[in-house]
């Protein structure tokens, strides 16, 4: 099964400490063929509404900083218990924050 | 998380690759390398609901286990071992590395196990599964899985092989390979637990990828399986019925997994080296995930791809999917001509793919009738009822008059029916064979008693006397009932006491023949001249004519059977300007075979082909009327009178 998990920004300031074990962890998952994707996101993004037949675009950004999705993370587990496990560990390395986690049903 | 044992057997999953691979560079048993680290476990669920789970539990449980292993070192160590020990013990400080899990691999992939102990003990130490996950994916008892497991890693140890250094790569892709097209083949609802072997499968190749980086083959077994395993959610319908590729919802395949198969594709050609059997069945999942319609596949290049894996790779699964390509690419008579060897293959009996194939072939030939009647063959082989309704179906749909008469499947259950149990199970086991290779659609008196014959040479060839003759009885029995006696007059019963040297190959079994008499058995030399072997009477001018050309020309045997006798230039002593080419022996007896015939096929059969065989007119002989000898029948006389296949001869 697939989760996606996103990860709010907001934490501490990212250091070489965490871009390396980030890297260690990243570099690991993809051995392992767990990690099928991943990205960071640009924070200010744009934000498209239909109501009725118009369609709105709005330029971001919108939320609290620490609110909005930094980045995100596609993983291919076996179970629940195993995207959380791995969720533990990436919220181990990156700090303060939240995570929101989505299992993603199939194509 | 409060859920300690989950926590633990996440865990154990995650890390059991490193914690045994570092184990087994210590104390070189993979027995007991496993055992230590299912230790570790055990002490992770004893103190983690106290102590809380710690913050690596990966190298929580490394500690524990190398600990152990230590411990057990120490305890069982002598003195003759004591410095070889100590000097391992050293070099066990570092973190285990990627070398130390390649090095498990290797040796939970060794030749010296069977094929099933392999793929058992790598999924129980490579990727952690228990056995009874592994009991689940392959249906067996846990008690299964368990055992082969022991009898595996006791294998090993009286083997000596417990830390290779440079094992074989193949036998690791096999085994990848087997794992995943055991979940592949798992389509069906109820199955779906044994599709997860699928993702196993990828995680173990996608882990091999990092491993071994600079192998070909392993990229392109990952590209295999990632556009394989991108079309999961198309192959098969809403009631569970297998989906062909060319018909599949192309919006359904999964483009995440096929950007991966591709990425991992280009690492195979970066690594490069002659492309191996997975580069190549991974560069033709490549070209089919590469056409956004099924018009738009590139058959000619699929077609060059198989006949090149065919090359590697000489099997019968290989040439059927070559001759589907090149019919697509050259179109259907040339992939049809392909097929001629496979249709006289007992491997191929009782494979459903066959007669789907030839029948697709022929139904776009225009030959509708052949065609509707491999297709029911098919369907009465077919593994399960969603693919046999949906040939049936298929078969139903061609605009074909209904043939009459009684159908070869109703008439043997009706002649069973009836019979005392013992013997209905008997004649049965004889009978649903013939049906299942004959298709149980086709009239029992349009059977001609030739195929009966191939069906017996195919399949029991080797069997014992008595065996055969009870094979016969059934189909004597059941030709009699149904009025229809020329299905047994093809076939003899032989005498019980026949020795070795009897013609249809009745050569020992060793799985029947007790092991003593066995042993005093040679087996029967192959390179012995196969015409020498003949027992009985002298074969046929036409047989001997037919063999000396196939192994004078070594020509294609097809080609061979489709000679005329205007093609021929006796002179010359070659055909088709020079194509097919003969010596002195074939010279000689050519002249005799002709007899004053100027045209049409130069091998006949030996009798007028009956009313409900339509035969093609370049196939009739127009003076006598008998058709063309067809591939199968040439190969039964060949295996009855020799023992070996017509191919046979054209190598010796």
């Amino acid at each position: 099964m697939r989760y996606l998990m996103m990860q709010t920004a907001g934490g501490a300031e990212p250091d070489a400490k965490l871009y390396a074990d980030m890297a260690a962890f990243v570099e690991e998952l993809t051995a392992s063929g767990v990690l099928l994707a991943t990205g960071g996101l640009d924070p200010v993004g744009f934000k498209m509404t239909s109501n009725g037949d118009e369609i709105t675009v709005t330029d971001g950004p919108f939320t609290e900083a620490k609110e909005a999705i930094a980045g995100f993370a596609l993983i291919e587990v076996r179970s629940r218990e195993e995207a959380l496990e791995l969720g533990r560990r990436f919220r181990k390395i990156v700090g303060d924050g939240e995570s929101l986690i989505h299992e993603v049903f199939g194509p | 998380m409060t859920d300690v044992p989950a926590a633990v057997a996440v865990a154990g999953k995650q890390e059991s690759a490193r914690i045994v691979a570092g184990l087994l560079r210590m104390v070189r048993d993979v027995g007991l390398a496993e055992e230590i680290a299912q230790d570790a476990l055990v002490a992770a669920l004893e103190q983690w609901p106290a102590a809380g789970i710690p913050e690596n539990p990966g190298a929580w449980l490394m500690t524990v286990a190398k600990r152990r292993a230590v411990d057990h070192i120490r305890r069982s160590r002598t003195h003759e071992r004591l410095a070889p020990d100590l000097a391992r013990l050293a070099e066990s400080d570092g973190e285990p590395g990627d070398d130390d899990v390649l090095r498990l691999m290797f040796t939970s992939c060794h030749p010296v196990l069977p094929p099933e102990a392999r793929v058992a003990l790598t999924l129980r130490v490579i990727a952690g599964l228990s056995p009874a996950e592994i009991a689940r994916g392959f249906l067996v008892g846990e008690q299964v899985i368990v055992q082969r497991i022991a009898a595996a890693k006791r294998t090993l140890a009286e083997a000596g092989v417990a830390y290779e250094p440079a094992g074989q790569l193949s036998s690791v892709l096999e085994v990848v390979y087997l794992i995943f097209n055991e979940g592949y083949s798992a389509s069906s609802g109820a199955d779906l637990i044994r599709t997860d072997l699928c993702l196993e499968a990828l995680r173990l190749g996608r882990l091999l990828a990092v491993l071994a980086p600079d192998e070909a083959e392993v990229h392109g077994l990952v590209a295999l399986m990632e556009i394989q395993q991108s079309r999961s959610a198309a192959r098969t319908g809403s009631g569970g019925e297998p989906i062909p590729l060319h018909e599949q919802n192309r919006g359904r395949w999964d483009q995440l997994l096929i950007r991966r198969g591709f990425a991992a594709m280009l690492r195979a050609r970066e690594a490069g080296g002659p492309p191996g059997p997975y580069v190549l069945q991974a560069a033709i999942a490549v070209c089919h995930a590469q056409a956004r319609t099924a018009e738009e596949t590139d058959w000619p290049r699929i077609a060059t791809l198989y006949e090149a894996l065919e090359r590697l790779l000489p099997s019968p699964v290989v040439r059927l999917n070559r001759a589907v390509a090149v019919g697509f690419a050259a179109g259907p008579q040339a992939g049809l001509d392909l097929l001629d060897e496979l249709r006289a293959d007992p491997k191929m009996a009782g494979y459903h793919l066959l007669p789907t194939v030839l029948g697709d072939l022929l139904v776009r030939l225009g030959r509708a009738a052949e065609g509707r009647r491999e297709l029911e063959r098919a369907a009465s082989s077919a593994r399960n009822a969603a693919e046999r309704e949906l040939l049936l179906r298929r078969a139903a749909a061609l605009d074909v008059p209904r043939e009459r008469g009684m159908l070869l499947g109703p008439a043997v259950a009706a002649f069973l029916g009836p019979l005392r149990p013992a013997t209905a199970r008997a004649y049965g086991q004889t009978l649903h064979r013939l049906t299942r290779i004959a298709g149980d659609r086709v009239p029992v008196a349009e059977l001609p008693g030739e195929r009966i014959a191939e069906i017996f040479a195919m399949s029991w060839a080797k069997v014992a006397p008595r065996s055969w003759n009870r094979h016969v009885a059934a189909v004597r029995s059941f030709a009699a009932w149904a009025g229809t006696p020329h299905l047994a007059a093809g076939i003899e019963p032989r005498p019980v006491e026949a020795a070795p040297h009897f013609a249809a190959g009745a050569e020992p079994r060793p799985v029947e023949a007790a092991p003593h008499l066995a042993a005093g058995i040679e087996p029967r030399p192959v390179e012995v001249e196969p015409v020498s072997r003949t027992s009985g009477p002298e074969p046929a001018l036409r047989e001997r004519v037919l063999w000396s050309l196939l192994r004078e020309s070594a020509a294609k045997i097809g080609a061979v059977l489709a000679l005329n006798v205007e093609d021929l230039d006796l002179a010359d002593r070659s055909a088709r300007n020079g194509a097919i080419v003969w010596r002195s022996g074939t010279a000689r007896l050519l002249p005799e075979l002709i007899a004053g015939r100027t045209r049409g096929p130069l091998f006949l059969a030996d009798r007028r082909p009956g009313p409900g065989r339509p035969v093609a007119e370049v196939d009739l002989c127009p003076e006598s009327g008998r058709r063309r000898l067809s591939y199968e029948r040439a190969e039964y006389l060949c295996k009855r009178a020799t023992g070996r296949s017509l191919d046979r001869l054209r190598h010796t």
